[in-house]
């Protein structure tokens, strides 16, 4: 069967399915289109009624409307919520009209999956962050900058290297092993977001997100809830984000010139002793250890010749970055062709050393009505994103900084060779390169026909084509090579093609005037590969391959054709990941009266990443709302304008976890028994025919209300999330012998239930002044409700966090730390029924507290005076703990461990009598007693409150007024300056409180956010800006 | 973009099409095989269980982990260096968390789940199926073997041996599985060699026993049956093993681990260099090794001391305390490739002398004639040797001290102080601990009980 015919045959389907006698004998037919007053764009779903009779219509999605009425009808009334109603008098067969806005933000577009709605006909949980909130702060992924910005969602800013990835959760955390990251989709395609494509890297994971430019973005929509989510089936359990780009816009063609330069540095660091203390504090511990006699130190140092160096490793490796971005774009629409083009172009530096993310970004929108009834659309873009990576966190460079570059490590032997008696994170930096070079392209094309009144068929198809470069270089000096110009080059390359194709059929009908319905249905295939070599290309180079890539390629073709020409020829690629999903989807949209809607959304998902037992899933939901403000009973109630009442409940998925991850892995394992063949199973590669999504049941409700002439607007809303059938990928018993298998695990459940709070106040709002304060707050409560292992079955990144019943998921489970024994200065411990003991054991665990804070949210301010304008945002935690895993080793640096002394831990103890946070220093760990070692001493000692105020964001502003603008023949101009992260508060001693670690795969990620481990803080960054339209 | 267009094309019709859904929606992971494309003739069952034989040697198990374990159990060698799992385990201390245990204990399963694999698709095998049986009840009865010893406390410990042991597996279930008593897991490792003992091949191929043959199954119930002081049918297994004449004693103690010189081995691991490079014993160099560097193992004097107590003795050469200077070594693995014997005909031959020393009546003079011929290799000579009027006594305690020495660093002396323990309630350990002390045993990994919270975990420490 063709499209074509396909189309056909749905289309007729549905016609038959909901046609009803809409036939008029003696009328008169009114045409026309409804638009907004303010900017002219049409409005759909506008009711058209006409007076004295029980006739109305809604407008199509271009704001026209055709309304047959009996001839006596003299006047068309034209309603809708957020616009005042108007009545024209009937005066020829065309109508149009503009409606003037009284309440903006009721009548915004919402982009709802496969479709828009106006704010107000809304049934699910949907956040939206246009584009101005998204472009004011330089992010080098738009998803850091939708921080404090919706409620429910949380964003843990990314570390402080260049293009680093933020952690996002929409309502909690209900999953373990599948990631609990949202969906994403841009302009309907699900494009790949996963940050483990080059696993853990360098200690640092790459984030795909880094690659949509963030100046392409029109808006962010934040799906939170099943009536919202349920359209993405299996894939919406976490919540769905779609990003729409920025599409032309009817009138001349108009340009927008943006730059901006800045600087970059840290929010908050930590501070080290110094040589002298260093020394002290070694001296110290190594006497309490009962010894006698000068400490000994590390690489043959002498207390002496320790004593001539001083270096501040992280002044040696920190710089104050610039910020560069450059950004040209142009609007154009006729009738008939709508443009949208954008190119980037910028360099952000981060403040470490040679660390920066270089963008290229080029974008073009097309929208061509080829017939009235037939639209086609182009959706393309492109980014190169260069990210000039440093080690970091275990990796060396800035994490050696705070860790094994001692203070009395110099970078330069006195003859001017490199130091290579310790860590020298300089050598390390100068003498290694590594970028990350992530080409980007989507294309999207897609058909809008619309055969008859009422009646919509898209088709669209896209590709989001990848293809990523990890380059390595080593020099000659780091790799100890005789010939100085040889180097080593290595490139990791892979590439993936992303193809999604949908079909949907959108009906509109509305019967006796006050029932509204839109009926889709749609059908969508997507297919993923991401295919990589199965050999290493790399060779003595004297410079990189991203200055060379024709010895690059020349190395690939010749290692290629080796493996081509071989007997028997071997394989030369293969494909890393591949997985498909075939679904068919429909949606029901009711609404009477404006008051009441009801929305049922379901999806039938197939996807290759279940096992053949489970192939398909099926994801039903309800939403519904009631207008409250449209009864009459409100209606009397003058200081309330609007007034709705929503609830939704369905069931939705999580398919995120690996493709393939139910089939077996057995491979044949070569000729290495006597000379015959092997066969093996890989452990942990059983399979499961049986792997499944998680199911969550989604429970929403929520009141949204505009009040005192709409100064005042906000919401309310309530969840409870309920996943089942959990993911677990660890956990079985080692004596099976298989090891690890992925599978949902059974009489498993976990529950996410909150509350979200949201209120705008437009204080003040004369032309010439307008002040507004807004703010959101909100509220997780998780709690693990059903779990049949033991506490340690699932152990979070780096040994700290636990997943236990009647507990939030990824709990601190640590032995507690009392206080010191002022007698001689060891530490005190609670054993498990809260005795005092002196003898550490890993027995004496405990469950200490939580990584999810307890309250979180942003607040905001914004004042625009004549052409000043200012604003603020600030964002914030309540409660939840981090778990400040280096600061453990840290504690211990002047040991035998030979870290940097964190300063925070000089309130130690140092002689009897002393009253000191701390216990006092050792040489050797291992004489605190019962403590097995440095690994192992986890305890509350390390367990800090994550609570923090942050200055997210300060913007000062001014823009040019339009009479000066008309003299200079422009349309805008802006300048401003801008500064975020710019204060922190917080009681965490270990610097930075936002922690988003480098993270070994999803379980780590969802379970270990507040862990550190060497963690990089933050940027911080001021940039000047210009906009300039013209 | 033509081939957008066609990509387009297939993906529509890939969307609507019900037929092709199956297709479409079918993607397994390239490269691997599933169970079923996996097993589908004879040669895979037997290239799987080829596969399995090679875990054996895996760093994990035989090839080092296997012996260093009980090495640290045992009382040769000074702890001051070790850190970590080394040092918890040495001080008879292991605690629940530790990838060294840990590592071993799922090796040691994989084998037993590998072996339940063949079991299961055996209706493949025709002309091997005997061999393939036997083979994997071989190595599901060894790998049993080694984990009960190492992770409960022996037979012997309590009356019936109704004191915990360890999961048995015996098909392939990835649920938990509770830990069976000592006596169930002894039962089920006899009768699996048992059936191995009939099933196995007289000969291997190559005639070097690279491969299992029943004497391998005959060899381990010997073992077995010594653990379990059952000294009647060691006698009997051993003496079955030694007179098949396939087996000779080496003449020179050097033999045993070397490249392919050794007429010991019932059971060995080659060392192969074609058509790919397989060398087993990789962690036992990395642990003892002492010609290139300062070994992670290093002896007390006090047993250096025992060890060179008679000049006489060739054996002498496997240490050293000039190699390394300050520290006493060992020598034995002192090479880059060797063969890897799992079981050797000196180990079947000291069993038989204890064993029939302990059953007396004829048993009595062979067990003189075997030690005889052990030691008149090792002293060079007869001059050590026992009178033909040897009392079984004596015999018995020629036959430990041997055999302490015979096989020193092949992981034999922690066991065998339980096994005298459980014999006689004699604690022989030089460093003062009882044989049955809660921490002479591995803590089992923490993994076990957190997926089955009713599994019981061993008592740690309280050894010192």
């Amino acid at each position: 069967m063709s499209i074509l015919q396909f189309i056909r045959a749905t289309a007729v389907c549905t016609l038959l399915l909901f046609v009803s006698a809409t036939a008029f004998s003696q009328s008169k037919t009114i045409t026309g289109k409804i638009t907004d007053s303010k900017d002219g764009t049409p409005l759909s779903g506008i009711t058209v009624s006409a007076k004295g009779a029980r006739t109305a219509v809604q407008t199509n999605s271009d704001g026209t409307y055709s309304i047959s009425v009996p001839s006596s009808v003299t006047a068309l009334v034209i309603t809708s919520v957020g616009y005042a109603s108007q009545e024209i008098r009937i005066t020829g067969s065309i109508a149009d009209v503009s409606l003037v806005v009284t309440n903006t933000a009721l009548n915004e577009v919402i982009v709802i999956g496969y479709g828009t709605q106006r704010r107000k006909d809304v049934t699910g949980a949907i956040s939206k962050v246009s584009s101005d909130k998204l472009t004011a702060i330089p992010v080098s992924s738009f998803e850091a900058a939708l921080q404090g910005k919706a409620p429910g969602v949380q964003i843990i800013q990314g570390n402080g290297l260049a293009g680093s990835g933020s952690v996002v959760r929409i309502r909690g955390i209900g999953s373990i092993s599948a990631s609990g990251d949202p969906l994403y989709v841009v302009d309907g395609i699900p494009i790949v977001s996963d940050q483990f494509l080059r696993g853990n890297g360098g200690a640092m994971n790459q984030n795909p997100l880094s690659s949509i430019n963030p100046a392409d973005i029109e808006s962010v929509e934040i799906l939170k809830d099943a009536g919202a989510t349920g359209i993405y089936g299996s894939r919406g359990a976490n919540g769905v984000i779609i990003i729409t780009t920025k599409r032309g816009k009817s009138g001349k063609p108009q340009f927008n010139f943006n730059t901006r330069v800045g600087i970059a540095t840290y929010a908050k660091r930590q501070e080290f002793a110094n040589t002298t203390e260093w020394l002290q504090l070694r001296q110290e511990g190594w006497t309490n250890d009962g010894n006698a006699g000068l400490a000994p130190l590390p690489g043959g140092y002498t207390f002496a010749t320790a004593a001539l160096n001083n270096t501040d490793w992280w002044d040696q490796l920190t710089q104050t970055g610039i910020i560069n971005e450059n950004n040209l774009s142009m609007t154009q629409g006729t009738a008939k062709l709508k443009t949208f083009a954008n190119l980037t172009y910028s360099n952000n530096e981060g403040y470490i050393k040679s660390n920066a993310y270089q963008r290229l970004s080029a974008r073009l929108n097309m929208d061509y009505n080829l017939t009235k009834n037939f639209k086609i659309s182009l959706t393309s873009g492109y980014n190169r994103g260069v990210n000039k990576r440093v080690p970091a966190a275990w990796d060396g460079g800035i994490g050696d900084a705070m860790s094994s570059a001692l203070p009395f490590f110099t970078t330069y032997n006195a003859n001017g060779s490199y130091f290579t008696n310790g860590a020298n994170p300089i050598r390390r930096i100068q003498e290694t390169k590594r970028r990350e070079i992530d080409n980007r392209i989507i294309g999207g094309l897609s058909f809008e026909y619309q055969p008859v009144k009422n009646l919509f068929v898209r088709a669209g198809g896209s590709i989001e084509y990848v293809t990523a470069y990890d380059d390595i270089y080593e020099s000659s000096n780091w790799i100890n090579q005789a010939n100085p110009d040889s180097g080593y080059a290595k490139r990791f390359p892979y590439w993936g093609a992303n193809k999604n194709g949908n079909v949907t059929v959108n009906y509109l009908k509305t019967v006796n005037e006050y029932h509204k319905f839109n009926f889709l249905l749609g059908a969508e295939a997507q297919e993923y590969v991401r295919k990589g070599y199965l050999f290493e290309i790399g060779n003595f180079e004297a410079a990189p391959y991203w200055d060379n890539p024709s010895h690059y390629r020349s190395r690939r073709d010749e290692i290629i054709n080796q493996r081509k020409t071989a007997t028997p020829p071997q394989p030369t690629e293969k494909a890393l990941e591949e997985y498909t999903f075939n679904s068919f989807f429909g949606r029901i949209n009711y609404s009477y009266k404006d008051r009441y809607a009801l929305q049922l959304t379901a999806r039938l998902d197939g996807s290759s990443k279940f096992g053949p037992n489970n192939k398909h899933g099926f994801f039903p939901a309800i939403s519904g709302a009631w207008t409250l403000s449209e009864e009459d009973f409100i209606k009397n109630i003058k200081f309330i304008n609007f007034l709705k009442l929503r609830a939704s409940y369905g069931i939705v998925g999580n398919a995120n976890i690996p493709a393939g991850k139910y089939y077996g892995n057995y491979q044949p394992g070569g000729v290495t028994y006597v000379g015959n063949p092997t066969l093996y199973l890989n452990y942990d590669g059983f399979g499961n025919p049986d792997l499944q999504w998680e199911t969550m049941h989604n429970i929403d409700a929520a009141v949204e209300f505009s009040l005192f002439s709409s100064k005042v607007t906000g919401e309310i809303a309530y969840y409870n999330k309920q996943t089942t059938d959990i993911l677990m990928e660890p956990g079985t018993a080692p004596s099976n012998g298989l090891g690890n298998i992925y599978r949902n695990l059974p009489n498993s459940k976990i529950l996410n239930e909150g509350i979200e709070f949201s209120l705008n106040y437009k204080i003040i709002n004369t032309s010439s002044l307008k002040w507004t304060i807004g703010g959101n707050i909100s509220k997780n409560y998780n709690e693990v409700l059903d779990w049949e292992l033991g506490p340690d079955a699932v152990i979070g990144g780096t040994n700290d966090t636990r997943v236990v019943k009647g507990l939030p998921l990824g709990v601190n489970y640590l032995v507690r730390y009392y206080g010191v024994d002022p007698l001689d200065g060891l530490p005190i411990w609670l054993d498990k029924d809260g005795k005092q003991t002196k003898t550490f054991s890993l027995n004496h665990r405990v469950f200490a507290g939580s990584i999810m804070p307890d309250y979180m949210g942003g607040f905001n301010t914004s004042v625009e005076y004549k052409n000043f304008e200012f604003s603020t945002l600030f964002n914030f935690v309540i409660g939840g703990k981090i778990y400040d895993n280096s600061g453990k080793y840290q504690f211990m640096g002047a040991s035998k461990k030979n870290w940097n002394f964190r300063e925070d831990f000089f309130d130690r103890w140092t002689k009897p009598g002393d009253v000191a946070k701390y216990p006092r220093l050792t040489y050797d760990i291992s004489t605190f007693p019962g403590v097995p070692g440095e690994d192992q001493f986890n305890s509350t000692l390390f367990l800090h409150d994550a609570s923090f105020l942050r200055l997210r964001e300060l913007t000062v502003g001014y823009r040019v007024s339009p009479a000066t603008l008309k003299k200079w023949k422009l349309k805008s101009l802006r300048f401003y300056l801008t500064g975020t992260n710019l204060l922190t508060f917080t009681k965490y001693p270990g610097g930075d409180p936002e922690i988003t670690r480098d993270f070994e795969n999803p379980q780590d990620r969802n379970l270990s956010p507040n862990v550190t481990y060497l963690t990089a803080p933050t940027q911080r960054t001021v940039i000047f800006g210009i906009n300039l339209g013209f | 973009m033509k081939r957008f267009y066609s990509n387009l094309l297939i993906l529509a019709i890939a969307a609507l099409s019900t037929m092709s859904c199956k297709k479409f929606l079918d993607r397994p992971p390239e490269g691997q095989l599933g169970e079923e494309e996996a097993f589908k003739t004879e040669a895979d069952v037997v290239s799987f269980s080829n596969g399995i034989y090679t875990l054996f040697s895996n760093n994990q198990f035989y090839s080092g982990r296997h012996q260093v374990l009980n090495e640290l159990l045992g009382d040769h060698y000074k702890g001051d260096r070790f850190t970590g799992d080394y040092a918890e385990i040495f001080k008879r201390q292991n605690s629940f968390f530790g990838a060294t245990r840990d590592d071993y204990y799922k090796l040691a399963y994989r084998i037993i789940a590998d072996a339940n694999l063949v079991l299961k698709h055996l209706d493949l095998a025709t002309t091997q199926k005997n061999q393939l049986e036997g083979e994997a009840k071989l190595f599901r009865a060894i790998s049993h073997f080694e984990l009960v010893r190492m992770f409960a406390q022996p037979w012997g410990y309590s009356p019936d041996n109704s004191h915990l042991g360890i999961p048995l597996r015996t098909g392939i279930e990835l649920g938990p599985q509770p830990r069976a008593t000592v006596k169930q897991v002894y039962e089920q490792i006899i009768a699996d060699l048992l059936s191995a003992e009939t099933l196995l091949q007289d000969v291997s191929p190559a005639g070097k026993f690279y491969t299992p043959t029943k004497w391998a199954a005959k060899a381990y119930l010997a073992k077995v049956y010594f653990q379990q002081n059952d000294f009647a049918k060691a006698f009997q297994s051993a003496n079955e093993v030694i007179t098949s004449n396939k087996f000779v004693l080496d003449a020179s103690y050097a033999n045993r681990f070397s490249l392919g010189l050794s007429t010991e081995g019932i059971l060995t691991l080659a060392n192969i260099t074609s058509p790919a490079q397989f060398s087993p014993g990789g962690d036992l160099r990395g642990n003892f090794r002492s010609d290139l560097a300062i070994p992670g193992f290093s002896f007390t004097d006090q047993f250096y001391a025992v060890a060179n107590t008679r000049p006489a003795d060739v054996r002498k050469a496997w240490y050293s305390n000039t190699l390394q200077t300050g520290y006493n070594v060992l020598t034995k693995y002192n090479k880059n490739f060797f063969d890897l014997p799992l079981v050797h005909l000196t180990e079947i031959k000291l069993i038989r002398a204890e064993a029939g020393a302990e059953t007396g009546g004829a048993n009595l003079a062979v067990a003189i004639t075997d030690m005889n011929q052990l030691m008149t290799r090792a002293y060079g000579g007869t001059t050590f040797n026992l009178p033909v009027n040897a009392t079984a006594a004596a015999v018995i305690a020629a036959a430990r001290s041997e055999r302490e020495l015979e096989m020193v660093g092949e992981g034999n002396r922690a066991q065998e102080i339980k096994r005298i323990g459980a014999r006689s309630g004699t604690n022989v350990d030089r460093r003062g601990s009882l044989w049955n002390c809660n921490g002479f045993i591995l803590q089992f990994p923490k993994a076990e009980k957190d997926a089955n919270t009713a599994f019981v975990m061993n008592v740690e420490g309280g050894c010192f």
